[in-house]
């Protein structure tokens, strides 16, 4: 049974993976822009929590107040640089982003130091639970509810909703959405937004399982940067399917190739571009 | 954006000249550190041949330093090759190996490209990781330097080595200008800047970007083969994507598309790492306000900075 056990770690893996590749996909959708600091927003989000849990005494009170607060700092982020480089090429923009992951890297150390903290996990999900005779903690089927539960509200918002549609309408085709009266920039806003909400859900989510550490952003940020580029750019089902192809592939890799088990992901991500260069779901056709 | 080959590059005479006083005039450490700068002025260089040239961003250009590393030391520490057989072979390897990745790559456009680069460059890292041929992330110690006694000089000694190294780099820098002023560099120019146009032309885009992504990374080996020669010693980090970052903040800093501005921005960075390491702990978050401000303020780097106060001085001149 020790497949089961590995298959929920890797269902874990993918639903964190899911909550930081959704902003990801959706914002280079709408903007054919990759923002590389979003591992750094992770970072800041497990940190935050870190924080905030030291704080209130509390893992919910963490768990509700750093993505907001990890929110907030996408906000001003957006409001002081990236709005200015708008016109710039897209090269520039990703150059931008990647000078980010070193500021953010160092302004993590000056403000915490250098060494891994922890979060306790909350104590409704402290103990275990037995799945087919096997132990396995609650904090992690709580991770994998918490991936179900966000990608079914994402779902009913994008599909369901008339933001929703903006936002689908602005990721088919920017010009004519924008033609059509959508204020596609706003909408860009409030996804790039959501998108690094999602980033601090994820890291302190992540915070109980994998030590905060600086450095911890680049480590996942690869792995979204795979799951966005194997699932295809700008769409929910992509990000989806990508999340599980990557978690659990990265999961059994180590496990069954423990001497490659850092390239079983990279090979997964080759083989899939050599058969389809966009991506397994492409939302809209990428140039 | 396209820079007219200039017929002399004032800023590369300056940056030999400044070479040679620092070789003159430094110390033993000073010496150790322009021999690191000539080192990854190869590098940046090779890199700007893809990024400033055929305008394909590459973030993962390290896996190709660390094979030529690899493949020298091993050349010369398991088959006991001389490294006047080994670099040459390293080389090689490197070439071999950058064909084999650029085959996947250049069939990919844009940030799939990015991604895919990054990709073969962590693959290339958790390869030696993982290697107990390598010695894993021991890595490998006690390589040694090229032989120079034939001319009855020690390569032991900092300053021939570093001389060494300086000439390397001048020889890959008019290397790389004669490519970029060969056809097939002005195919890579229009490439970067219209591919379409120049496919529906006629022209082998997969094959020129192939031979591009080829030829950069044998030199980025060349440059590996070297540095595993200056330190002795290596690594698996030499593969990981931070010394792709790395190389990539050279060659933005010093001004893409431009050769001395590449081995300019491998100097500042190497010059202001050895200062600000000595200054504050967190000299990573300067170098990325650096970075940023350059890519916000100052597309063309450093060497396009200089060229317009060049210019504008002569302007001056003429008024005068």
């Amino acid at each position: 049974m020790i497949f089961l056990i590995q298959l929920l770690n890797g269902l874990q893996l993918a639903a964190l993976l899911f909550l930081l590749s959704v902003g990801l996909s959706v914002v280079f959708g709408l903007m054919r822009f990759i923002n590389l600091a979003h591992g750094t927003l992770f970072m800041f989000g497990a940190y935050l929590g870190v924080t905030c849990a030291a704080a209130f005494d509390s893992f919910w009170a963490a768990f509700f107040l750093a993505p907001l607060l990890v929110a907030a700092g996408g906000a001003a982020l957006y409001g002081i640089l990236l709005r200015h480089i708008r016109r710039k090429s897209p090269m520039q923009q990703v150059l931008v982003t990647f000078g980010l992951i070193f500021i953010g890297f160092d302004v993590v150390r000056m403000v915490w130091g250098r060494f891994p903290y922890s979060i306790a996990e909350p104590a409704v999900f402290a103990g275990s639970v037995q799945i087919f005779g096997q132990v396995y903690p609650a904090y992690r089927l709580f991770l994998i509810a918490l991936g179900i539960a966000v990608m079914a509200a994402l779902y009913f918002g994008l599909e369901k909703t008339r933001v929703g549609a903006m936002v689908r309408a602005g990721v088919d085709n920017r010009r004519m959405a924008a033609a059509l009266g959508i204020n596609v920039e706003r909408v860009f806003f409030f996804v790039f937004c959501l998108g690094c909400g999602l980033a601090g859900l994820a890291g302190v989510a992540a915070a109980p399982v994998f030590p905060v550490f600086p450095g911890m952003d680049m480590s996942i940020l690869i792995l979204a940067l795979i799951v966005v580029v194997v699932g295809g750019p700008g769409s929910l089902k992509g990000a989806v399917f990508g999340s599980l192809l990557v978690g659990v592939a990265d999961t059994f890799g180590q496990v069954v190739f423990p001497e490659f088990a850092a390239a079983t992901i990279y090979a997964l991500m080759a083989a899939v571009l050599m058969v389809r260069p966009a991506g397994l779901f492409p939302a809209a056709t990428v140039h | 954006m396209t820079r007219a080959p200039e017929a002399r590059d004032p800023l590369a005479m300056v940056l030999a000249a400044a070479a040679a006083i620092a070789w003159l005039f430094t110390g033993d450490f000073g010496k150790e550190v322009l021999s690191e700068v000539a080192v990854f002025a190869i590098f940046a260089m090779s890199l700007n041949l893809l990024v400033g040239c055929a305008g394909l961003v590459s973030l993962g250009h390290a896996a190709f330093f660390a094979i030529g590393a690899y493949a020298a030391a091993a050349f010369g520490v398991f088959v006991n090759l001389p490294l006047w057989t080994a670099m040459p072979l390293a080389v090689a390897v490197t070439a071999v190996a950058a064909a084999v990745a650029g085959f996947f790559a250049v069939r990919l456009s844009g940030v799939f490209f990015i991604m895919m680069t990054l990709a073969i460059g962590q693959m290339v890292y958790a390869f030696f990781l993982n290697s107990r041929a390598f010695n894993a992330d021991d890595g490998m110690a006690g390589i040694g330097r090229v032989d120079f006694s034939f001319l009855g000089l020690d390569s032991g000694e900092p300053a021939v080595f570093c001389a060494f190294a300086v000439v390397a780099a001048v020889a890959v820098f008019f290397l790389l200008r004669m490519v970029a002023r060969s056809p097939f560099g002005h195919t890579l120019a229009a490439l970067r800047q219209n591919e379409p146009r120049l496919r529906s032309l006629g022209c082998p885009v997969l094959r020129c970007k192939l031979a591009a992504f080829t030829l950069a990374g044998a030199l980025a080996g060349f440059a590996g083969a070297l540095a595993a020669q200056h330190s002795g010693f290596i690594s698996p980090d030499l593969a990981f994507w931070t010394v792709s970052g790395e190389v990539l903040v050279m060659v933005i800093i010093g001004g893409m598309g431009s050769l001395s501005g590449a081995a300019l921005g491998a100097a500042l960075v190497i010059l202001l790492r050895h200062h600000l390491a000595g200054l504050t702990e967190y000299w990573v978050f300067y170098m990325g306000v650096l970075f940023v401000l350059m890519v916000l303020f100052a597309e063309d780097g450093v060497a396009g900075r200089f060229s317009w106060l060049l210019r504008k001085l002569h302007r001056r001149g003429k008024n005068v």
